[in-house]
């Protein structure tokens, strides 16, 4: 798991730190699939695969996007797309300090070793969301479509000009 | 031992699939076809075009051979004879299909060439189209075997195939696994004759190879999903099952490579349209049907 | 202990680089990958804790499966904003957004 771990955090930095705008949509593609190996190794293997295929499709639309919009996707001309730089860094390593402490300094109770066989899980998680957190996954469907309407009726070019 | 078997049997079906592309596009049947283009292929240099993003380059042949192998490690060929039967198999060849799309991707943006890349995109946008025909009918499936896992998913079809229960997410799988395979009709992201290879055009000698390959791979793997969600897996009288499995999955492929030699290579815009106003309602039409059935029975 | 700790500080980090990016990048696109890991960073302290702390509570593998829908959700919304903005000033650079202030 610490591996999955330092590869996400190290293609998580390439993100930020490349100038080819693919190169930093796929970097978080290889970060969150990271993730997803994470969540395996922690044997939640529903939600690894289920992350594993989600971001391979949200990071290419990603990466599709910011070829439209960036002005220099190729990132050939070494422009500086930040800003702020000593202000953010400084906020982020502060969020990163703050929830180290948190992490390490807190007493977390004693650890489950054991964890429910795959398949019973699957299942498990069926239940869940259709029984106990039912309300909640149909509000999640609900503002999924509103979402949806909502995203097209902004991008959609206007008729009347 | 298993293991071996599996991919040897895996690496069979590939070459019969390669010597049956061979057979539909060219017309004339060479069985020792793939090995003499392969070797062709080895023997020639592989150039690698001018300011290239390395990186993507040189990853994207291998990222879609991993893939499609990957997606086939889950589908079982025979009681046992299965890399991993994982809880979550059924969703699991989602994610493995997926980065096909990303080893497309990565192969059009790398070698830094118009064709290429325009071939690229392009598979990203079949993706939008085809990705939900490929998880809604599975998910009908899985609703009949009340599992995720391949295995039971075809102990669940013992008494009627899926093909005859759900004839609708039949067809839908169907067409959505030749778009994942980019097999024609749906051939857009190398559309020979309009983008001269596409994703394919810059690549050369034993990429160019290992790509092919990862294409094979990949249309065994989609018959072989075909076959274990909707014609029963290894059922079957008489013959062992991995005979059965093995038959029934090269007919799949010789079906698909069949019927697209028939059919015009269609638009991206037109595949786009088609798949979210017609597919997607038909999709869930299916599951409402199997739902149906499925309290009716109960 | 360990285990636990490790995915922990997994999440920090990766919190604190995607605050340093959304903070950091003139790009809406950008901006919002910085926020698509801070909530990857999110969702791995949700896995770890129903994994170690709760296994048999499955509210917690609920509540991963939510954020990856607020995440689908960012990505849409946001896109269709720079849809917008493309559409109407030809760039999504946010220092030049000024103009959206009332």
């Amino acid at each position: 798991m610490g591996a999955f771990g330092l590869a996400a955090a190290w293609f998580g930095v390439v993100v930020f730190r490349t100038s080819s705008m693919v190169r930093s949509a796929l970097a978080l593609l290889f970060s969150m699939a990271a993730i997803g190996g994470m969540f395996l190794a922690m044997e939640a293997e529903f939600l690894g695969v289920l992350q594993l295929m989600m971001m391979a499709t949200e990071m290419a639309i990603m990466a599709i996007f910011m070829v439209m919009y960036m002005m220099d996707p190729g990132g050939l001309s070494g422009m500086d797309m930040t800003h702020q730089k000593r202000a953010s860094l400084a906020a982020g390593a502060l969020g990163a300090l703050g929830a180290l402490a948190v992490a390490v300094l807190a007493d977390w109770g004693p650890i489950e070793a054991r964890v429910p066989a795959a398949t019973a899980q699957v299942r498990e998680l069926g239940i869940e969301i259709m029984e106990r957190s039912m309300l909640i996954f149909e509000t999640a469907g609900v503002t999924i479509l509103t979402a949806m309407i909502a995203a097209t009726a902004i991008a959609i070019q206007s008729r009347r000009r | 031992m298993n293991f071996v078997a599996v991919l040897l049997m895996l690496l069979a079906g590939t070459y019969w699939v390669a010597v049956l592309e061979d057979w539909v596009s060219t017309g004339r049947f060479r069985p020792a076809g793939p090995v003499l283009s392969g070797l062709a292929l080895l023997g020639r240099e592989s150039l690698v075009p001018r300011k290239p993003d390395r990186i993507f380059f040189e990853v994207a042949p291998a990222l879609l051979l991993v893939s499609a192998v990957l997606a086939a490690a889950v589908l079982p060929l025979a009681p046992g004879l299965i890399l991993a039967d994982l809880a979550t198999g059924a969703l699991f060849v989602n994610a493995a299909l997926a980065y096909v799309m990303v080893a497309l991707l990565m192969a059009g943006w790398g070698p830094d060439g118009a064709y290429a890349m325009v071939g690229g995109f392009r598979f990203l946008g079949q993706l939008v189209a085809y990705s939900m025909l490929i998880v809604m009918p599975i998910t009908a499936v899985a609703m009949r075997s009340e599992s995720l896992l391949t295995t039971e998913i075809v102990t669940s079809q013992a008494s009627l195939w899926n093909v005859v229960y759900q004839p609708l997410g039949f067809v839908l799988f169907l067409l959505a696994a030749m778009a994942v395979a980019f097999l024609p009709p749906f051939d857009l992201p190398t559309a020979p004759g309009e983008l001269a290879g596409g994703v394919e055009a810059e690549y050369t000698g034993w990429r160019l190879a290992v790509m092919r390959l990862g294409r094979a791979v990949l249309v065994l793997t989609v018959a072989l999903a075909a076959t274990v969600f909707y014609l029963g897996g290894w059922l079957g009288p008489v013959l062992p099952p991995w005979a059965w499995s093995a038959s029934k999955t090269l007919a799949v492929a010789a079906a698909m490579l069949f019927v697209g030699r028939y059919v015009p290579r269609l638009r991206e815009a037109d595949v786009l349209a088609w798949c979210w106003k017609y597919g997607i309602p038909l999709a869930l039409l299916n599951i409402f049907y199997v739902g149906v059935v499925i309290l009716g029975v109960a | 202990m360990a285990t636990l700790t490790v995915a922990l500080v997994v999440g920090a980090v990766l919190f604190g680089i995607g605050l340093y990016g959304a903070l950091s990048q003139t790009n809406l696109v950008m901006i919002m990958m910085g926020v698509e890991l801070m909530l990857g960073a999110a969702m791995v302290n949700l896995v770890a804790f129903w994994r170690f702390l709760h296994p048999e509570v499955y509210a917690g593998q609920m509540f991963v499966l939510i954020v990856m829908t607020v995440m689908a959700l960012e990505m849409t919304v946001g896109f269709g904003i720079a849809t917008g903005r493309f559409r109407a000033k030809g760039s999504v650079e946010m220092e030049e957004a000024q103009d959206l202030k009332g």
